[in-house]
């Protein structure tokens, strides 16, 4: 346990070195239409991600958090491309991902790979597991013919399989086994950032452990970067370097690790980290029970998003949306009981209310 | 106890034996590609064996018409007129003196051309417009949809009845008339089957991957909509039969002396009181053939799956 923990202190401080992002998401949004009638005429948005913007830097892993339909998956999906953002930017080592086209794509793809979170919809039933890995191996003219093939076997070996699985389908695999294909596959292009989505959610609790440290193994060879996407806090406490949440659509705190799970800044990280069990049943914690349900991202309420159900909520909250802002110590918090607004401001918005 | 030896064990139980093909001998003659692993189970089973049979034996019996025919097809005879089932003539004879028996042979010729060239059509047609369709969606999808709407609005055989008035009456023109009718069903269907499977996460990890969208519509989305167009293709042999018939019945499709099942048969039909085997035997034939089809259709599903499938 120890020598993971330095490896990961070693990482860290090379992290904090590094001021160049690997990925920079400006203003990034994915509404979703809402169409009704004969005629789909769009009579609403489900704003699944609303104005996000953070930075992930070489080598670590970006952990982003929240409850299921807060828009984490599609975060990483819009920002891989795989859906059409509505509005924002997202770089890859300066270079603009939703402008690149033809070749440029093409190469940007070869860098960002994802690892889904159902490995059993995440491979085609109907290709080997040598031919799906040697597929993408030839579009990029990585390797061809027997070249890719043991291309193909070296990297189901390097995840912990069979050189002989290359010829196997799919469903001759077990959930683990086919989350390292996919992890395989996903490696295979030599990719430098990795997305993440909830890769261990669909496994089996013993298992997860061991994809776990295949990702912190495979990062450490490879010098990876992950974008990891979680539900889970106490494997984001494991592997992650620094925490992102999200609520209905939104980021409401960004932290290093350490500062999140020892302080968190934000009422909603407060009420998640407060729900997480505790395997030692001598010690008490308090638990924040947050009241009603998280409301539809077709209709949010007006002013911060969570005031509804925030134990803290103040009535500029109600009017305001609160900034994701830095701290005085580096951390990110979209709060106005972090960052009081200034007077005019809160004038201002309840002046709007008044308007309605 | 390795696979092979633990298959040989399954596949050898008590009971099971019939056809009593070791999956060790199954896998010496196939290999252990993709399609071998899909004929080797389906030589495993019981009712796919039975229709290929049955088919088997409707391919022999038309290419090899010639020589198992008894009598000139068209060989009209006034003094054998509506002769019952004999020596002379085996499966009787028709109103106009001729062999019932070596028609059907003619006939089962005409009859299976019609049903395999105008699927074939269907689908070299439909199944493309539905994966296009499907997998970009969008009002390129909406407006082919609603094309596709417009041809299923009309019923089959009505719209093959158009295409033969546009293109006139013969076999030929039957072969295109039904498969063109046949090409809203597949254009539907394929396009049912790619909405679902263009969601799977192995359609989003290519797409990652930066493979092209040709590619993954052909290795990724339409492989994986195969069972659904196989069955329907049985279904659509039968279907494409009955229309022939029916068109030929009108006076569209087979011309007169042509011994075209579905003629035969609506031609027999005057005469069901006094000779029944001039609608018993052809309908038995058609009955047969589209069973056939629906049991290697079923069995090609279950093969093609490769969960069903197992190892």
């Amino acid at each position: 346990m120890s020598e993971p923990a330095t490896r990961k202190a070693e990482r860290a401080s090379a992290v904090s070195e590094s001021n160049e992002a690997v990925l920079a998401v400006r203003n990034l949004k994915k509404y979703f239409p809402i169409k009704t009638g004969v005629l789909s005429r769009v009579t609403g948005y489900v704003r699944a991600v609303d104005d996000v913007s953070f930075g992930i830097y070489p080598g670590e892993t970006f952990a982003l958090v929240g409850e299921s339909g807060c828009g984490k998956s599609t975060t990483g999906q819009v920002l891989l491309r795989l859906l059409l953002a509505t509005a924002g930017s997202v770089h890859f080592r300066g270079e603009d991902v939703f402008a690149a086209t033809g070749e440029r794509m093409r190469r940007l793809r070869k860098q960002m790979q994802i690892v889904f979170q159902d490995p059993y919809s995440a491979l085609n039933p109907r290709m080997t597991v040598g031919a799906a890995i040697r597929e993408i191996l030839q579009v990029h003219n990585i390797a061809r013919g027997e070249e890719a093939f043991e291309k193909a076997q070296e990297v189901l070996v390097r995840c912990g399989l069979d050189a002989q699985h290359v010829g196997r389908y799919p469903h001759e695999f077990s959930g683990g086994q086919r989350q390292r294909v996919v992890i395989a596959r996903a490696l295979a292009l030599e990719p430098s950032f990795i997305v993440a989505d909830e890769p261990i959610s669909a496994l089996d609790v013993s298992i997860q452990s061991q994809i776990i440290n295949l990702l912190e193994d495979l990062q450490d060879e490879f010098g990876l970067t992950y974008l990891f996407i979680s539900h889970d806090l106490s494997v984001v406490k494991h592997i992650g370097d620094r925490v992102g949440v999200m609520y209905l659509g939104k980021l409401v705190e960004i932290g290093g690790k350490r500062e999140f799970y020892h302080e968190p800044l934000h009422p909603y990280s407060q009420a998640l980290l407060s729900a997480v069990p505790v395997s030692d049943p001598l010690i008490k914690k308090k638990r924040i029970i947050l009241a009603g349900d998280v409301p539809s991202p077709a209709n949010p309420p007006p002013g911060c998003s969570f005031h509804p159900r925030c134990p803290y909520a103040m009535n500029v909250c109600m009017a305001l949306v609160p900034q994701l802002k830095p701290t005085e110590s580096g951390r990110y918090a979209a709060c106005h009981l972090v960052h009081p607004p200034d007077a005019d401001a809160v004038r201002e918005a309840s002046n709007r209310d008044a308007h309605y | 106890m390795d696979t092979v030896e633990r298959m040989n064990n399954h596949y050898a139980g008590a009971g099971r034996g019939w056809p009593a093909l070791k999956y060790a001998q199954l896998r010496h003659w196939f290999g252990n590609s993709e399609w071998s692993q899909v004929a080797r189970h389906l030589l495993r089973n019981r009712g796919a064996v039975i229709g290929l049979v049955i088919i088997g034996t409707f391919v022999m019996a038309s290419v090899f018409a010639p020589y198992l025919a008894t009598h000139n097809p068209l060989e009209t005879s006034l003094t054998t007129r509506l002769m019952s089932p004999g020596s002379e003539h085996w499966l009787g004879s028709d109103e106009l003196g001729r062999d019932l028996y070596s028609r059907m042979l003619y006939g089962g010729r005409i009859s299976l051309n019609i049903g395999i060239i105008s699927v074939l059509i269907g689908v070299a047609i439909g199944v493309p417009i539905g994966a296009i369709s499907g997998y970009y969606g969008g009002k390129l999808d909406i407006i082919t949809q609603r094309f596709i709407d417009i041809m299923i609005a009309f019923p089959g055989i009505l719209l093959a009845i158009v295409v033969v008035a546009v293109l006139g009456v013969g076999v030929q023109n039957v072969m295109i008339a039904t498969g063109i009718a046949s090409v809203p069903v597949y254009a539907r269907l394929v396009r049912g089957s790619v909405l679902s499977v263009k969601e799977q996460s192995y359609v989003k990890a290519a797409r990652a991957a930066g493979i092209s969208d040709a590619a993954i519509i052909f290795r990724h989305v339409l492989p994986n909509c195969l069972a659904p167009i196989i069955v329907q293709s049985t279904f659509q042999i039968a279907t494409a039969i009955l229309w022939a018939a029916g068109l030929s019945f009108l006076g569209l499709g087979a011309q007169a002396p042509m011994p075209e099942w579905g003629r035969i048969l609506s031609q027999g039909r005057g005469f069901m009181r006094t000779a029944a085997h001039l609608t018993t035997f052809p309908g038995m034939a058609i009955l047969l053939m589209v069973l056939g089809f629906n049991l290697l259709g079923d069995g090609l599903r279950d093969a093609l799956d490769p969960k069903s499938r197992g190892r």
